[in-house]
């Protein structure tokens, strides 16, 4: 496929894996932000190969994972409503709230449904008039475009039977909520190329200045993750801390306009909690007072739903890089993708089960692959 | 989540005034909204499509000018390469007379 699997080229990897390794005179700490990554990374085994020069810490960046427990038994208990339709990506279907998951709510017979695009839920609200139908909106700033064009949709086709359960999350305050972390280790960041696909990069200037450390703006493929690593310590052996752009071909300096327009028009920031981390204040968008009417907290009253994380689960540790997944007591026993505790353990951009799926279950023993 | 898959535009149209189209992914064809980039693009243009959303088009030329940095580096390295090997067998065989003596 074009634009794809060129990004896959195995001799070009080679090629930037000795680049980067001549590069580095020392051992230096990345985090990759975004899950895509942490997955490609630990499926082609780019961290292991590449441990004498460059350590990867995985962050937070997987929408699924750091969803609040709250939010997802608030999710599970309008699923399980007999006048509601809940439509959502499939890869929150297995989420552990604190009792089950959305799938066990489907096979009790709650009515759940697997949307691709958040507008097919608008037109499964337009096809059921008699139906509430809730779109479970979570995700990062890259999905949060598609989630206002839902909502900004149904407000246009006049549908009152259509409503939002909305969990978003923004990067910046994230990796600031890191930075600020005492006991932080991280050096550089590869950003997530589409969140900046979305947002461009301005606001991730003011962080690399402050906290001096260089970002680079980088897309998903091998290639991609190897150049913009290349580059991170490249940055770094010089001395720099800059914002680079790995991901030219889709990421622009302002990012898409007419998407942060109206996103900035249907959604405002909010403080978020992060499942595992707490909350961090205004890291989340939540609707403006203007589209209440589309708000499914609201709507169905789910104040009373509060939660507590499984006590065993080290989330919060691993989406802030403080341990590696097999560090976990839980790890591979309890916690399996079969019966996650925690959420990093069911999304395949979790770090935690992309660790478990690509076989990672200690501490890689180093040395030059 | 955050998967954003290239394709290429076949088709434009008009939904209730929603731009949409049709993508073609290697292959596979979906509808998508084409609404965030609808003043860049036309049929037969690249876009990254997320969760059935065109968010970017693809720069073409920025796409060839990495490519082309990736190569030229690869081909450097045979360079590199090629250059060590002729260095070690000229300095067995042909010493470099009275250089930097
Ligand atoms: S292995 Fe399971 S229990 Fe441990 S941190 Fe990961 S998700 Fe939580």
């Amino acid at each position: 496929m074009r634009y794809l699997s060129e990004y896959r080229d195995p001799d070009l990897a080679r090629r930037l894996v000795d680049r980067i390794r001549d590069t580095a005179t020392r051992r230096w700490t990345l985090m990759e932000v975004c899950g895509g990554q942490t997955h490609t990374i630990v499926k082609q085994g780019i961290d292991e190969v590449l441990s004498e020069a460059v350590e990867m810490i995985h962050g937070p960046g997987c929408p699924v994972c750091v969803t609040p427990l709250e939010q997802i038994d608030r999710a599970l208990h309008l699923a399980s409503r007999p006048d509601v339709i809940f439509t959502s990506f499939g890869d929150m279907l297995r989420v552990p709230g604190s009792e089950c998951d959305l799938l066990q709510v489907k096979a009790r017979g709650g009515e759940v449904r697997i949307v691709y695009s958040p507008l097919d839920a608008v037109e499964i609200a337009r096809a059921h008039p008699d139906r509430e139908v809730v779109f479970f909106a979570v995700g990062f700033e890259t999905t949060a475009p598609a989630n206002a064009m839902a909502v900004w949709r149904a407000r246009q086709l006049g549908l009152d039977n259509f409503s939002v359960l909305v969990s978003h999350v923004t990067v910046p305050p994230a990796m600031v909520a890191i930075l600020e972390d005492p006991s932080c280790r991280v050096q550089g960041f590869l950003a997530a190329g589409h969140v900046c696909t979305i947002m461009g990069w301005t606001e991730y200037e003011p962080l690399a200045d402050r906290y001096g450390v260089p970002i680079v703006v980088t897309g998903f493929e091998p290639l991609d993750i190897l150049e913009g690593m290349w580059m991170a310590v490249q940055q770094l052996e010089e001395g720099r801390h800059e914002v680079e752009n790995q991901y030219v071909r889709s990421v622009r300096r302002e990012g898409n306009r007419p998407a942060q327009d109206l996103v900035a028009r249907v959604f405002r920031a909010v403080d978020r909690g992060w499942r595992g981390i707490g909350t961090i204040p205004a890291s989340g968008l939540g609707l403006r007072e203007e589209f209440a009417a589309f708000d499914a907290e609201l709507k169905f009253d789910l104040g009373h739903v509060r939660a507590e994380e499984p006590v065993a689960c080290r989330a919060g540790d691993v989406l802030r890089g403080q341990i590696k997944p097999f560090e976990c007591s839980a790890f591979g026993t309890e916690c399996t993708p079969e019966r996650p505790l925690g959420a990093p353990m069911v999304s395949a951009e979790g770090a935690c089960a992309a660790y478990f799926n690509f076989g990672r279950l200690r501490q890689p023993v180093g040395g030059a692959v | 989540m955050c998967l954003g898959i290239p394709g290429r535009i076949t088709e434009m149209t008009d939904d209730l005034g929603l731009a949409v189209g049709t993508v073609d992914f290697g292959g596979v064809r979906r509808e998508v909204c084409l609404e965030y980039v609808a003043d860049e693009v036309r049929v037969g243009d690249y876009v990254v499509v997320h969760v059935g959303f065109a968010i970017s088009k693809v720069d073409e030329e920025e796409a060839q000018r990495t490519f082309r940095i990736l190569r030229e580096m690869s081909e450097l390295d045979d360079l590199d390469w090629l250059a060590e090997v002729a260095d070690a067998a000229e300095a067995v065989e042909v010493p470099q007379p009275g250089a930097g003596s």
